[in-house]
């Protein structure tokens, strides 16, 4: 890896994201309105507010169905926050596509900068960003409560580790998403093709997740994919930071832990097919 | 001194069936011009592509610069330049952000970037425009700025690929202008690929003629002319003339004359001495001559005399052309590429 390539090719990736702003708002449309659409919507537990009910009823309730979130919307809000590293993500692959139909791919390419550097600063580029994104979206999140809307309760203690785990599950989860899209940015030359794959991954990774579902009403053997899926994991740091972690088998790290064994993964996947993908045609 | 570009043997095959390359050898003095002329689809731009690492060789071998481009294209890619047949530059960066990346990739040394970038856009004529995006940019302009990004890291041999493709005559002639200074400074090696017969003509040291992936004919602009027969005289003469092809076939220097519709094709080394002869040849045996007219052999006829067809510039996509496509179809479809 050559450090100057690099930093000049991720220089160049987020030069292009800042000046295609649409990309972003695409990218926060389906995370904003889950949360003002469907999370309004299907805020179940507001009857606990019903009165009759004691609130040892209510907190039992809510520590078997939500794991200790205050209410759903809170709950699945944090779930929101996670997929939008999926979102943002996604163009990181779409742009390797367009590059290559309007050629710039091809000039780098033929440059001396190896398939790392190239690789490497969409990788970079792209994974920082959700970050921001994720953070504006839990932040709308718990503006909404304030608008006489459903809104984010973050009824735990956060503290400064808290925060800082967050942030690396965000980026972790970004950083393992942006390996699997560039994997297939690189090997995919048709646009239709690409998002065709893409949504036929959203989704699935999406509702195989802890990120929409009451854990307790899942039953048990969706539970048991759930806790292995890497948006499932991200989302229980934020969750165990936002709500307390009262609930949860394992300590925040843990999951971050199996973060890591994901990106890892999706990584060395991803480096071997643009390798490939880079090197001259035979 | 080594020649700069030395191929033996380069063979390039396509999906195992389809011989887009076919074992060809040539080599490129240092400072030379050097242009590979042909239709469509005859395996031009493949050839460059291998020249330049972009794709690898079925069979053969190649140096450029003194380097094997099998084994070493990531030195290979650092020593030439590489201008390609479409616009390669970032739509959403400006001209100068185009070039600094450049700069970076290629390896111009940090604190001699910004010279080099403003040396370069005035060179181009693209100063004024430096700092717009390149979405907003002309055809000309563009080609104008992927010269530039081609010659960032001064390199020792510059690969062109239908460099003017596109362009208007006045912009080709600009195109041209520009090589020629940068040959004359820097002592560039230039490789080009063409289908425009008056530019491999005009601007070329030598020519190789390449169709169906082999080379049929290589040499100078002139030389290639030569070979041809010099110069043609076409007389054709009022009634009835037979008595008039034995005099043409004796007078001084007539290599040949051909006969069709009562018309003579007169091949001889210097067509402008010839026709006082011919005019006088005929006036002798009483005969009028509806027209004389002199035709310098052109490299269209050169083209015709090896390959047996007529140069088109325009013909439709060939063999090569449609198994690429097909293959890269089948890939598309596959989801493989």
């Amino acid at each position: 890896m050559n450090v100057r390539r690099w930093s000049a090719l991720t220089k160049r990736e987020l030069l292009k994201i800042s000046r295609n702003p649409a990309a972003i708002v695409t990218s926060l449309m389906l995370p904003i309105l889950y949360l003002v659409l469907f999370g309004q919507g299907f805020n179940f537990t507001s009857f606990l507010n019903t009165p009759g009910l004691t609130p040892a009823q209510k907190s039992q309730f809510l520590a078997q169905y939500l794991l200790g979130a205050p209410d759903y919307f809170s709950y699945f809000a944090a779930g929101m926050v996670g997929f939008v590293s999926v979102t943002a993500t996604l163009f990181v692959g779409a742009n390797v596509i367009f590059d290559k139909l309007f050629g710039s791919l091809k000039r780098t390419a033929a440059s001396p900068a190896s398939a790392t550097d190239i690789f490497g600063a969409r990788l970079v580029a792209g994974s920082i960003q959700p970050v921001g994104l994720a953070f504006l979206v839990l932040g709308l999140a718990i503006l909404l409560g304030y608008a006489g809307l459903a809104g984010l309760h973050v009824s735990g203690s956060v503290t400064v580790v808290g925060v800082l785990e967050i942030v690396a599950a965000i980026l972790i989860l970004s950083l393992m998403f942006a390996s699997l899209f560039l994997a297939l940015g690189f090997s995919i030359d048709q646009p239709q093709t690409y998002f065709a794959l893409v949504n036929a991954i959203n989704l699935p990774v999406l509702l195989t997740s802890a990120a929409l579902y009451p854990w307790g009403a899942m039953p048990s053997w969706l539970q048991g994919i759930a806790s292995y899926n890497p948006i499932t994991l991200a989302v229980e740091v934020l969750r165990i930071n936002l709500f307390g972690g009262a609930y949860y088998p394992d300590p925040a790290w843990v999951y971050l832990l199996g973060l890591v064994g994901w990106a890892a993964a999706m990584f060395a996947i991803a480096t071997l097919l643009t390798a490939k993908a880079l090197a001259p045609k035979v | 001194m080594p020649d700069a570009i030395v191929a033996e043997g380069l063979s390039k095959t396509f999906n195992g069936t389809v011989k887009a390359v076919d074992t060809i050898s040539f080599s490129v003095r240092q400072g030379e011009v050097y242009g590979f002329l042909g239709p469509n689809g005859a395996g031009k731009t493949t050839t460059l592509s291998m020249l330049t690492a972009v794709l690898g060789l079925t069979a053969g071998k190649a140096t450029v610069d003194g380097l094997d481009v099998s084994r070493h294209p990531h030195e290979l890619k650092q020593r030439i330049g590489l201008v390609f047949q479409e616009s390669t530059a970032d739509q959403d960066l400006t001209g100068r952000e185009n070039l600094v990346l450049a700069a970076a990739l290629f390896g111009v040394p940090l604190r001699d970037t910004p010279k080099r970038v403003n040396e370069l856009l005035a060179r181009l004529a693209l100063a004024d425009s430096a700092d717009r995006l390149v979405k907003t940019y002309s055809g000309g302009m563009r080609r104008r700025l992927e010269l530039a990004v081609g010659i960032i890291h001064s390199p020792r041999v510059l690969f062109l690929d239908e460099p003017t493709l596109g362009l208007d005559p006045q912009g080709r002639a600009g195109f041209w202008k520009i090589i020629g200074e940068l040959r004359k400074d820097t002592g560039l090696t230039v490789f080009l690929t063409t289908h425009y017969l008056d530019e491999a003509d005009g601007m070329c040291d030598r020519i190789a003629i390449i169709d169906h992936g082999k080379i049929v004919a290589t040499g100078t602009p002139s030389e290639l002319k030569d070979r041809v027969g010099g110069d043609v005289v076409t007389v054709r003469p009022l009634g009835d003339a037979s008595a008039l092809e034995p005099a043409l076939r004796a007078l001084p220097g007539v290599t040949g004359v051909a006969s069709q519709d009562g018309t003579f094709r007169v091949k001889c080394p210097s067509g402008e001495a010839l026709i006082p002869k011919v005019v006088g040849a005929a006036t002798n045996l009483g005969l009028s001559l509806a027209g004389v007219s002199l035709r310098r052999p052109s490299l269209d006829e050169v083209f015709l005399e090896f390959t047996g067809r007529e140069f088109r510039e325009d013909e439709g996509p060939t063999a090569t052309d449609r198994a690429v496509f097909m293959s890269r179809f089948q890939d598309a479809r596959r989801g493989r590429r």
